[in-house]
């Protein structure tokens, strides 16, 4: 089959969507399209998979969209979550409407934004140029902030304005850092030895990139994708952003947005790497990810509502993962890849779970959610289900990923280093279940008049779906995805064979 | 700039052109009317332009001369006509709130071009004549200082300014340091104040109808 062909129609299937959502106006058509088009795009990036697994590495439109194992296996995340969210998303959104939280227009708003977010999320990591991939990532920041504000309110609109002005000041940095990087590669006196801006060309001439600004450059990178990745301190929009906006937006934030930009900073990690050996970037990411962690778990234990405890605990992950990185080797690099798969796995049940507490509860603090096993029992098991999943209690793949991380830190002998991260893990454990303990099993509030029971399947099946998948990947991860990660491994480090 | 030699004349006037700039961006530092931002804003842009044109016209770049003529129709023209008309629609005649007094934000100012030059000069001195560096630097210095307003000051006008100087601080270290920078990141770049600018303008209208002010200092419930 044509590969052009098959990219292309796999773009413009959500970009028709979402303008057809403008167009038409017909509130169940425009679900259920969202719907059609994401399971379509889920399929298509299982293909995608395929024909990278198979060709290698898969080139096209001269060179300008290249798609190799880490591409196709974040583009896969993506896809997911998009699925996920788009399913929930029916039943959160009609439920929205019922309340009056959200008015047609904005119904219609959040739809058409929602399929250009995504389309965005699904472009970035076949891009080759890397200042347009960074373009790229500031239209999903734009795409974004119009969801946080899905629901206009006071609070919604002051998440949106941190949110775009904070990351937006971040991806220029970056963007400063790539001409930096395009620079190392054009000192006048030593040739042309970077003609293009595409990590390929660079990841093949990074031995002869200036090591000096190679090293300030890359620096600027971290901090400013970092500001998109959500490490401390530059998290500061991300509670605000993924708390304010509507659950389903909140999944897609956290479990897939948050992947595309580490996918970013890993590509500058591989280059750096090559570069100037793989010491210096590996001891950055340790350091922001030990200290994001220490931020992140610290968050958790103050949080007082749900979905901001959540996005705590998505700084927490992606510190988790940061640290699998900088740890490198076989195991801390899988582990991390296993746990960006894991996390994108589990974060949506649990933001989904909330969702439901929001519409059930009608508020988001943990302490007036109380007895969610009495009212809503499906949901609440559900939720429990993925709050030991997202803990890291075993048989989730969230365990095997931060088992491996640990034990790469006990193989490279920073033992107060592993000490450090599992006294945090366990604080994030301990004071995550407890907080989730109560919501579940708590006493429900006498003057609570609500109806009981769960809502439409569409609210429970797209929590039912992943924690399942994370369960079996638990005790069982199939011969092509371990083949696909070790794959993935390789392309970062190059060195490790 | 760099790896072009070019004739004394030429360095003279983009001398003058950076300071120029430098001298735009301790405009913004030290007023406090918005319109004069803008202004500001608008002349540092037409400075870049002017700057770009004649690198292009020196270095016989085509591509040079595209950019240089998207920047003087989105830099400033495009962006500060419709930042001013907002303000004259939404009948902002308001000062700018400062956390800082004026002479302590000049005075932050140097020191951040400092900084910029103390590391430009260590990245790339040794591979570039001092026109680039003093350019350069001034062209770090201008990023800093959009960070420096942005965090200093609290209306939603001066946050897309603040922005916006750290995208012209880009776009000036880029032509003047690797001039043969690919057309499509000009382009990308450019495009991407546009959007910016729009979605953050029509975002500060929602909070202009919802809180009835353009002032940032009452975003502050989500906290913790």
């Amino acid at each position: 089959m044509n590969m052009k062909l098959f990219i292309v129609i796999f773009l413009i299937i959500p970009l028709f969507v979402s303008l057809s959502s403008f167009i038409l106006k017909n509130k169940r058509f425009v679900e259920y399209a969202s719907l059609f088009s994401s399971s379509l795009d889920l399929a298509g990036a299982f293909i995608i998979l395929y024909f990278s697994i198979t060709l290698k590495t898969v080139s096209i439109f001269n060179g300008a969209i290249v798609i190799d194992k880490f591409s196709s296996y974040i583009i896969l995340l993506v896809g997911i979550v998009y699925f996920l969210s788009s399913m929930y998303g029916i039943s959160y959104m009609r439920l929205a409407i019922e309340d009056e939280q959200i008015t047609d227009g904005e119904f219609f708003r959040y739809y058409f934004f929602l399929n250009l977010f995504a389309l965005s999320m699904l472009v970035a990591p076949m891009i080759n140029n890397m200042a347009v991939y960074l373009i790229d990532i500031e239209l999903t920041t734009i795409t974004s902030a119009f969801l946080v504000i899905a629901e206009v309110t006071e609070k919604s609109i002051e998440a949106a304005w941190k949110y775009i002005v904070i990351v937006s000041a971040g991806i220029s940095l970056a963007l400063l850092g790539t001409v930096l990087f395009y620079l190392s590669g054009n000192i006048p006196g030593s040739g042309n030895i970077a003609t293009s801006m595409d990590w390929t060309n660079l990841s093949l001439n990074a031995v002869y990139l200036n090591k000096d600004i190679v090293r300030f450059a890359f620096v600027l990178i971290v901090i400013g994708l970092g500001t998109k990745v959500g490490f401390a301190p530059m998290h500061t929009w991300l509670p605000d952003a993924h708390s304010e906006a509507p659950s389903p937006i909140s999944s897609m934030l956290s479990a897939s947005l948050l992947n595309t930009a580490m996918y970013g900073i890993m590509r500058y990690f591989n280059i750096t790497g090559k570069n100037l050996g793989f010491n210096f970037p590996q001891t950055i990411m340790i350091i922001i990810g030990l200290f994001s962690l220490f931020i992140g778990v610290m968050g958790i234990i103050n949080q007082k509502t749900t979905k901001r405890l959540f996005a705590y605990s998505s700084i927490e992950h992606m510190s988790i993962i940061s640290l699998g990185f900088g740890l490198g080797g076989i195991f801390g690099t899988f582990g991390a890849l296993l746990q960006m798969l894991g996390h994108s796995l589990i974060k949506p049940v649990m933001f989904f779970g909330s969702g439901n507490f929001l519409h059930k509860y009608k508020t988001k603090d943990i302490k007036k959610i109380k007895g969610a096993f009495y009212v809503m029992p499906k949901t609440a098991f559900l939720f429990s289900a993925g709050v030991l999943a997202l803990i890291g209690a075993p048989p989730s793949i969230i365990f095997i990923g931060e088992f491996l991380i640990i034990l790469q830190s006990l193989k490279n002998g920073y033992y107060w280093m592993t000490v450090l991260l599992i006294s945090l893990l366990i604080a994030a454990f301990v004071s995550l279940l407890s907080k989730t303990g109560s919501i579940v099993f708590g006493k429900a509030d006498e003057n609570f008049n609500e109806e009981r029971g769960d809502f439409s399947p569409f609210s429970y099946v797209p929590m039912l779906l992943p924690l399942a998948a994370s369960l079996i990947l638990g005790f069982y991860i199939p011969s092509g995805l371990h083949n696909l990660l070790i794959g993935i491994v390789h392309i970062i480090n190059f060195k490790i064979k | 700039m760099l790896g072009y030699s070019m004739p004394l004349y030429i360095y003279v006037i983009e001398d003058l052109l950076v300071s120029l700039v430098l001298l735009s961006s301790f405009v913004m530092l030290s007023s406090r009317w918005i319109s004069f931002y803008i202004h500001a804003y608008g002349f540092q842009s037409f400075l870049i332009f002017v700057l770009t044109l004649i690198l292009g016209i020196e270095a016989q770049s085509v591509d040079l001369y595209l950019v240089a003529f998207l920047t003087l129709f989105v830099r400033t023209i495009f962006v500060p006509y419709i930042l001013l008309k907002m303000i004259k629609k939404f009948n902002i005649k308001e000062e700018v709130k400062l956390t800082l007094k004026i002479p302590f934000s000049i005075i932050s100012g140097v020191v951040l071009t400092v900084f910029a030059y103390f590391l430009i000069y260590r990245l790339i001195s040794p591979f570039s004549s001092k026109i680039v560096v003093n350019a350069s630097s001034i062209a770090l210095s201008l990023i800093f200082v959009g960070f420096f307003m942005i965090i200093s000051r609290f209306t939603t006008i001066t946050h897309i300014l603040g922005l916006l100087v750290i995208e012209n601080g880009i776009f000036l270290l880029s032509v003047v340091v690797v001039p043969t920078l690919p057309l499509i990141v000009e382009l990308v770049v450019l495009f991407d104040i546009l959007v910016t600018v729009t979605a953050m303008l029509i975002l500060s209208m929602f909070m202009k109808i919802q809180t009835g002010s353009f002032s940032t200092t009452m975003l502050n419930r989500l906290v913790g």
